[in-house]
């Protein structure tokens, strides 16, 4: 793939390591910053480690370059794993991330495109990513533009009606320079997803709105890359991709449970539980 | 010669002055939530620049989100709705999307206040002055005649700035002449007067216009003061009116909570403590009815803009 960034041949183990790594990092930053979105961070670390090494064209060094692929991360509140990847490509120093929620930080909690370089759009009132999704989309048409725009929306977010506004416009549209994925990890905040309230059937409903629709193991490296691939390859309409994902994956202590969503850190004992709780251990970068 | 716009439907020179902005600048854009025929750009724009319109559907939160998206590429669109739908219907699409991420989008509110008319009590709007300039990044503009509406627009689409402007639908009398350049940092000193100061925006300009010139007829020296930007507001301007008269009357077609009368009694409290009266919606809901049962029901029609004034200047005689 044409890619201004140098990047590594996909080395299964190295990607394995590095995706402990940014667990543990995570954890790190948020039991720091004394709480934080961990949950729907883990559940992305595999998609958006892919998006950043393997499909999207960027250039770190000029985060508004014009050609690059555009990445809306709608659930704003996972911005932790947008952060590794964009501190890990070069976007901006390692020691940022330390500042996650600190007065006066370039790295708050929801995604910030006024503070973060390599960030597309401000994102954090869940239900408003697809449709700016749509907009940067139609409007790349519009200028005969051949990158990709990309949308991450949230399971839990997908009860926002304004994603279904976003939908229906796209498949009117056929904008198939639009690729997005659902972090369906089956978990909002207040409970799993289908006692709350039922999306499914979810692939249905997104065929139904005229969307090409596929669905993947969201912590599969191999198909993480050919669903994504196979989505940017769809012409005359929008693709959406179902990722089955896993609710704050490798944090034993919270993991596929509500509670993962905003943990709390009051105390250094918590703080050590947490990063005990993780499959592997890492250095911090910082 | 040019074309004689105070002659047309204010949506009409909507619309027009969206064709010469798009002919100026491309990326200029049209954006619908299907009341394009309301808003005047449908056949006005939709059939001169197809490619600029684009007609969301009844659905104004994703019209904000694919305008803020839109922005985030370079394009600059006008997103235009009644005003209930474009404010108080998207006011949080509005504050984070635009706002907040200071997206370069405009948002048209067609048919502010009682203007509704027909449509009534769920389609009066009175408080969008209000939200929309309590909302950091926002500027909000309230054109009273076509030619400050062309002027407006042109400043809205020069500049990079989130920003909210209320669109009269009708035909309106002439206030402005052809030389007039719309500047957002200053009010307009539409007459000068001694006795008080009367200021007001938008729809309700062109009477504040009549109920002066009536009352220097019978004697009443008024200073009329017109904010075509709400925000930023003109302290300036104001406070040297209201340390020349002593007494000030606001009218607006709006609640009078938190809008035009509310930001001159924000100014004033602090620079320059100063008798008000406030004329507009008194906290109420508007409702099916003529504009002239309106202006009576909550007293901000000429005839309450000249009693106010007459109080006013009666209660500076006497101390």
């Amino acid at each position: 793939m044409d890619k201004t960034t140098t990047q590594p041949a996909f080395d299964r183990a190295e990607f394995d390591r590095m995706a402990d790594e940014w667990r543990y990092i995570m954890t790190d930053m948020i039991c720091r910053a004394g709480s934080g979105h961990l949950g729907g961070a883990f559940s992305l670390v595999e998609i958006v480690m892919t998006l950043y090494y393997r499909i999207m064209r960027t250039d770190p060094a000029n985060p508004r370059w014009d050609e690059r692929d555009r990445l809306v991360l709608s659930k704003g509140h996972a911005a932790p794993v947008l952060y590794l990847a964009l501190a890990y490509q070069g976007f901006f120093p390692m020691a940022w991330l330390k500042t996650l929620n600190a007065d006066g930080t370039r790295l708050p909690s929801h995604a910030d495109a006024r503070y973060v370089p390599g960030i597309d759009m401000t994102t954090g009132s869940l239900g408003q990513g697809l449709s700016c999704a749509c907009g940067a989309a139609h409007a790349a048409r519009l200028d005969g533009k051949k990158h990709n725009v990309f949308c991450i929306i949230g399971d839990g977010e997908s009860n926002e009606g304004q994603n279904w506004e976003a939908a229906m416009f796209a498949g009117h549209h056929k904008l198939d320079n639009l690729v997005a994925i659902t972090d369906y990890n089956k978990l909002q905040i207040d409970d799993f997803t289908d006692k709350l309230l039922t999306l499914e059937p979810l692939c249905d409903k997104w065929r139904a709105f005229g969307w090409e629709v596929f669905e993947m193991d969201g912590h599969d490296w191999d198909v993480i890359y050919k669903t994504i691939n196979a989505a940017i390859a769809v012409r005359g309409k929008p693709a959406m991709i179902i990722a089955h994902t896993i609710k704050a994956k490798g944090c034993c202590l919270v993991e596929n449970k509500p509670e993962s969503h905003n943990i709390k850190v009051p105390d250094q004992a918590t703080y050590d539980k947490f990063l005990n709780s993780l499959t592997a251990k890492a250095t911090l970068p910082y | 010669m040019g074309k004689d716009f105070h002659s047309m439907e204010m949506r009409f020179v909507y619309g027009e002055t969206l064709n010469e902005l798009i002919e100026q600048n491309p990326n200029v854009m049209c954006l619908e939530a299907d009341l394009s025929k309301a808003s005047g750009t449908n056949p006005t724009v939709s059939s001169r620049h197809p490619a600029n319109f684009l007609n969301i559907g009844v659905a104004e939160a994703n019209m904000i989100g694919i305008g803020a998206g839109l922005a985030s590429e370079g394009k600059v669109p006008f997103c235009a709705s009644f005003t209930c739908f474009a404010t108080r219907r998207v006011y949080d699409q509005v504050t984070i999307s635009v706002a907040y991420a200071n997206m370069n989008v405009k948002i048209v509110g067609t048919a502010p206040g009682i203007t509704a008319g027909p449509n009534g009590g769920t389609h009066m709007c009175f408080q969008d002055l209000a939200i929309m300039r309590a909302m950091p990044n926002m500027h909000v503009y309230s054109p009273c005649d076509a030619l400050e509406l062309r002027s407006v627009m042109r400043h809205m689409a020069a500049s990079r700035q989130p920003t909210y402007m209320q669109l009269i639908r009708s035909k309106v009398p002439k206030v402005f002449d052809a030389e007039y350049a719309f500047n957002p940092e200053t009010a307009v000193v539409l007459r000068e007067g001694r006795n008080v100061t009367l200021v007001s925006t938008g729809y309700m300009t062109q009477f504040a216009v009549a109920v002066v010139d009536e009352l220097a007829r019978a004697g009443v020296s008024v200073e009329l003061l017109h904010y075509p930007s709400v925000k930023p507001f003109d302290a300036a301007t104001l406070v040297t009116s209201a340390q020349k008269t002593r007494g000030v009357v606001t009218v607006e077609n709006q609640n009078i909570i938190g809008g035009l009368g509310g930001a001159v009694c924000e100014v004033l409290s602090e620079q320059c403590p100063t008798r008000v009266i406030r004329l507009g919606v008194p906290n109420q809901f508007g409702e099916v009815a003529s504009e002239q049962y309106l202006f009576d029901k909550h007293g901000f029609g000429p005839k309450q803009i000249a009693d106010a004034c007459r109080r006013i200047a009666a209660e500076r005689k006497t101390k």
